[in-house]
Order: C-alpha cells, then structure tokens, then sequence
C-alpha cells in the first residue's frame, strides 16, 4: 500500500465514526458552550447576556442545594459500593464453591435499566403499600409505616438504589484486577504466617495500586453524573431533597414533563451544564492528587 | 471450631448479599402475576392465584406490544450500525498510521469523560428537526450510534489480539483495504463483535432519558423503558401496580435471558474493559 492508499483507506475508514462523533457528540457541547451567554428561552431570538447567567448561578440557591446534594448521593453511593465491591471481589477470586454463580447473581442488576429498576423500586420503597414496609410491619419489625421516598429518608432510599445496580460493576472490575496477582504470592505469605487480613493490607492493596484507583476514578465520575433513576423515583424531591446537579440541568432544559415550577432557561441550563461539568472535572483532578500514592507504591 | 464459625460468617454474608440483589427482581416477577389489591394490601409473597391475564393486558391495552416493538427496532438498528461503524474505524486505527490518527482516539476518550448532561439534547433535537428525523425513531437511533467511544475502545482492545499476518498475507495476494476487511478481519474479530455488540444492545435497550425527550409527544414512538416510567406517573398509577411489574418484566426478560445464556460474555465487556 503507498502512501497515498494508506491516507484515503485511513481517513475513509474513519469517517463514519468521525461524522458521528464530531456531529452528535463535539457540536452539541460547543452549541452550549455558546448558549450559555445567552439568554434563551426555547423560543424568540436568544438575546447575548455575557456573564449574566453565570452571576446568577452564583445567587442561584437551587443550583448549591443540588451540589450539596450531588455530593452526598454520589459521597453514599461511593461508601457503600466501594468496600462492598472489592470485599466480595476478594472473597469470590477464592477458590469457593458456587463462585461462579454468585459472581453472575451480583453482577446481574448492571443489565437492567435503571429506569426500569426505578419504577421496581417505587413500588417496593412506596410508603403506604410499597412492598418492604409490608413486609417489614409484617413481621413486627417496624411500628408504623416508613416514609422511605419522604424528605428525610429519599436521599437515604435512592443511595441504597443507586449501590444495589452498581456493586456488581466494581466488584467485576475489580476481580479482573485482582486476577493479575499471581497465586504464588499469597501461598508464599500464608506459608510465613501472613492472616488474610494482613493478606489484603499488604499483598491486595499495593499490588492492585493502579487499577484500584483507575476503578476508583471511574465510580467517582459515575456517581456524579448519574441522575436517570433518581429522575424516575422522586423526580428530585420531595422539596428538592434528592436534586442533583445533571437532574437539576435536565429539568431547565426539558421542564413540560414534569410539571414543576422551574421554568424552560436554555441558556441558563447550558451555563449549569457547564458549571457542573467543571465541577466533575475538578473533582477528578483533585482525586488524582490525593491518590497519587496509590499509583506510586507499584 | 475457629474456621467453621468463620465459614458460616463467609457465607451468611454472601447469601444476604445474594437475597438483597436477587429481592427486587423477584418480587416483581411474582407482583407482575398478582391482582392489583393482592399487591396493594401485600401480606403474600407467591400469587394467591397466577394471573396470566395481567401479560395480556400489559402486552394489548397498556401498549406494551408497541413499546416492545420500538425497543427492538431502535436496539437492533443501533447496535447492527455502530458494529459496523467502529470496527472500520478501529481497524483503521490498529492497522495503518495516518495523521490526525492520535487526535482522533483523544476525541473518543474525551467523549466518554466530558458530560454537560441533557443540555446536549437539545442542539441534537434542533438537529433532527433539520433533517426531519424527529417525528421517527431515527433521530434517537442515530444520537445512540454517534455514543460509541466506549465500543471502539472494546473492539481496538480485539483488533490489538488478531494477528497482523492474516490481513498482511490477504494484501500480499492483492486483496484492497476494504475486501480485507471484510473477508479476513470481519470473521476474525467474531467474538469481539459478540462482545460489544451484546453491550450496545443492552446500552440501546436500557436508555431511557433520550427517548424520553424524542418521544414526549408521540407514544405510539416510545420505547418500553420511556413507557413503563410513563406508569408511574400516570393518573391510574395506583390502580395498576401489577401492570407496572408485568411491563417491567417484559423489559428486563430478554435481556434477562440473554444473560443467562451469555453472562460469561456480558463480563467480559465490563473485566476488559480495564485491562486494555
């Protein structure tokens, strides 16, 4: 093949691809990137208004309440998965019975939509017939009925949500991790005494160091962007309770569906879009700061 | 004594980890084959009676038959074109060196990253607007298609593991770019495609706020995850949670199915996805 070949198969083969991505996936951000110094309502000409919105996302206390709110949910989501994931990725890389089939159990919620699980969940989190309280009263061990989507347990409710469909993830990426440790270490620690706690302290950790904190990243940048089943389960409330910032972004953006009060902001949405994207951006830096060690013990 | 009481400790806490991710999917499956005041009041866990019809209402009066069609199409449309889109390109990208190849494997990792969440709908909505693909299922077919940095990335990971001799010795003997990739690298990256087409599908299937927004005005385009949260919010939701389970049922089933078969293949997607 010369080089001219090379070039023409090259970019012809690309193009597809490129078309697709540069179209649907490049120019929709740079649309918002210019819309959020406008003023746009959805309609009418949208009016340049410089750093207008981005001065009232400053005053902009929904906005705040749904950053607070993002950081306990994805905060939640991270304590429980995290452990959980790597605890029965540990214990399934072991030569158990029934490894196989509990491996395919906890990793099965990753092929259901959340959506769907969404609406599973409302009926069995529902606080007048939903199914846990049912059996919960049934059997004495509750007095009275669960507000389990109300204000003060629905953060709790959709954290619980959100672990359930993500453990099987971790702990799948996880095990591949933990399947690049040679056996041989571990028989040759457990020969000179070694527990399997100081096992997992001194042999696990370090030597899935780099992995650990690539999966880590991956968790973090999930939790903070993840807002479709909270969408579906309390839309965000009740009183905002469970807003967080991409729901928030959604519901200036595509308000008729959900009856609310905020009203369609195009531009507005675009410059919280943005200012949450930041936000995801530096917390991953900052995660990649502080876990710098873990990339160095190898 | 000490490691039997640790065993029974092991697998106490597997099991309870089992009953909890198993819990809401059962539950549901028995709910959907319940009436709706035998789900309302609660107190049983199996089907006083098994209510078969509950599917058939589902399937003819809730419009799930539709819902299910539409999900079908726009899955297997999508996942049919984005195998065929990304492996040329990851090919391409494996087999030849060109200029602007580097840029544009950044832009597909930068894709999977950077998110400004649903504002990007919009200016896709305006798109599709332009092209009068709004009023059809096209328009969300081909937004899924454009989303696919992560099934490049899976299939260069395979491309990477078929050895270069073979299309190598097919340009040898005259063969064009193009008529090796379809006779020699095509069957070669077999299972890769099983793979990632599995993951698109399943990705295409579960996607709910895209067809949302496309088809907020036209049910009859809706797809079953847009229909089934439809229920929740619709004004006789309390009368028919059994429906709401059986709809979900149907959702989850073939995929659900699939995954028994395959789920050795369904893993491989997510375990390779870190060791590329």
């Amino acid at each position: 093949m010369n080089r001219v070949q090379r070039l023409l198969n090259g970019y012809g083969f690309i193009l597809p691809s490129l078309v697709f991505t540069l179209v649907l996936g490049v120019y929709p951000i740079l649309w918002a990137l210019r819309y959020m110094f406008y003023d746009y309502k959805g309609y009418g000409t949208p009016v340049y208004v410089g750093l207008d919105n981005f001065e009232r996302l400053m005053r902009d206390g929904l906005f705040w309440e749904s950053v607070v709110n993002t950081f306990v949910y994805a905060g939640g989501k991270l304590v429980i998965t995290i452990p959980l994931a790597l605890l029965l990725a540990v214990i399934l890389n072991r030569r158990i019975r029934g490894r196989h089939a509990l491996r395919a159990i906890i990793f099965m919620p990753t092929i259901i939509s959340s959506a769907v699980m969404a609406v599973v969940f409302f009926i069995v989190f529902n606080s007048y017939n939903g199914i846990l309280n049912q059996l919960l009263l049934k059997y004495g061990l509750i007095g009275q009925a669960i507000e389990w989507l109300g204000p003060d347990y629905a953060m709790l409710t959709i954290v619980l949500i959100a672990a359930w469909g993500a453990i099987g993830n971790y702990m799948l990426l996880f095990l591949a991790g933990l399947q690049s440790i040679p056996d041989d270490i571990y028989e040759s620690a457990s020969l000179d005494g070694a527990n399997p706690i100081q096992q997992f302290r001194y042999i696990t950790v370090p030597m899935l160091g780099p992995v650990l904190q690539m999966i880590v990243m991956l968790a973090i940048i999930n939790s903070l962007k993840g807002y479709e089943s909270i969408m579906v389960l309390t839309e965000g409330g009740p009183f905002g309770k469970t807003n967080v910032m991409f729901l928030y972004v959604y519901r200036l953006l595509f308000p008729v569906s959900t009856g609310s009060v905020i009203e369609q902001q195009i531009g507005y949405g675009s410059a919280v879009g943005f200012a949450s994207a930041v936000i995801v951006g530096a917390i991953t830096v900052l995660y990649f700061y502080l876990s710098r060690k873990l990339n160095d013990i190898h | 004594m000490k490691i039997n009481l640790s065993r029974i400790i092991l697998w106490a806490f597997l099991l309870a980890v089992a009953f909890l991710i198993l819990f809401p999917v059962v539950m549901a499956f028995l709910g959907s084959f319940k009436t709706n005041a035998e789900v309302t009041a609660g107190g049983t866990i199996f089907p006083a009676e098994w209510q078969f019809s509950n599917y058939l209402y589902a399937w003819k009066e809730a419009n799930f038959a539709r819902y299910s069609w539409n999900s079908l199409f726009v899955s297997a449309v999508t996942t049919a074109a984005t195998l065929v889109i990304v492996s040329m390109a990851a090919y391409a990208v494996d087999r030849l060196s060109f200029p602007g190849k580097k840029l544009f494997v950044g832009i597909q990792a930068a894709t999977m990253f950077v998110t400004i969440g649903a504002v990007v709908l919009r200016p896709q909505f305006e798109l599709m607007i332009d092209l009068k693909l709004h009023t059809s299922l096209w328009g969300v077919i081909l937004i899924l298609i454009s989303a696919h940095a992560s099934v490049f990335f899976i299939l260069l990971s395979y491309m990477k593991s078929v050895p270069r001799d073979l299309d190598e010795a097919a340009m040898i003997d005259g063969a064009s770019f193009l008529r090796t990739y379809r006779s020699v690298i095509l069957p070669l990256l077999a299972p890769g495609l099983g793979v990632a087409g599995l993951f698109t599908f399943r990705y295409a299937w579960n996607e709910f706020i895209l067809p949302q927004v496309f088809t907020m005005n036209s049910p009859h385009l809706q797809t079953l995850t847009v229909g089934l949260a439809a229920l929740r919010y619709g004004s006789s939701a309390a009368a028919q949670t059994h429906i709401m389970m059986a709809g979900a049922c149907l959702s989850i089933l073939p995929l659900l199915a699939a995954y028994l078969i395959a789920n050795k293949s369904f893993m491989q997607v997510t375990a390779g996805s870190i060791k590329g």
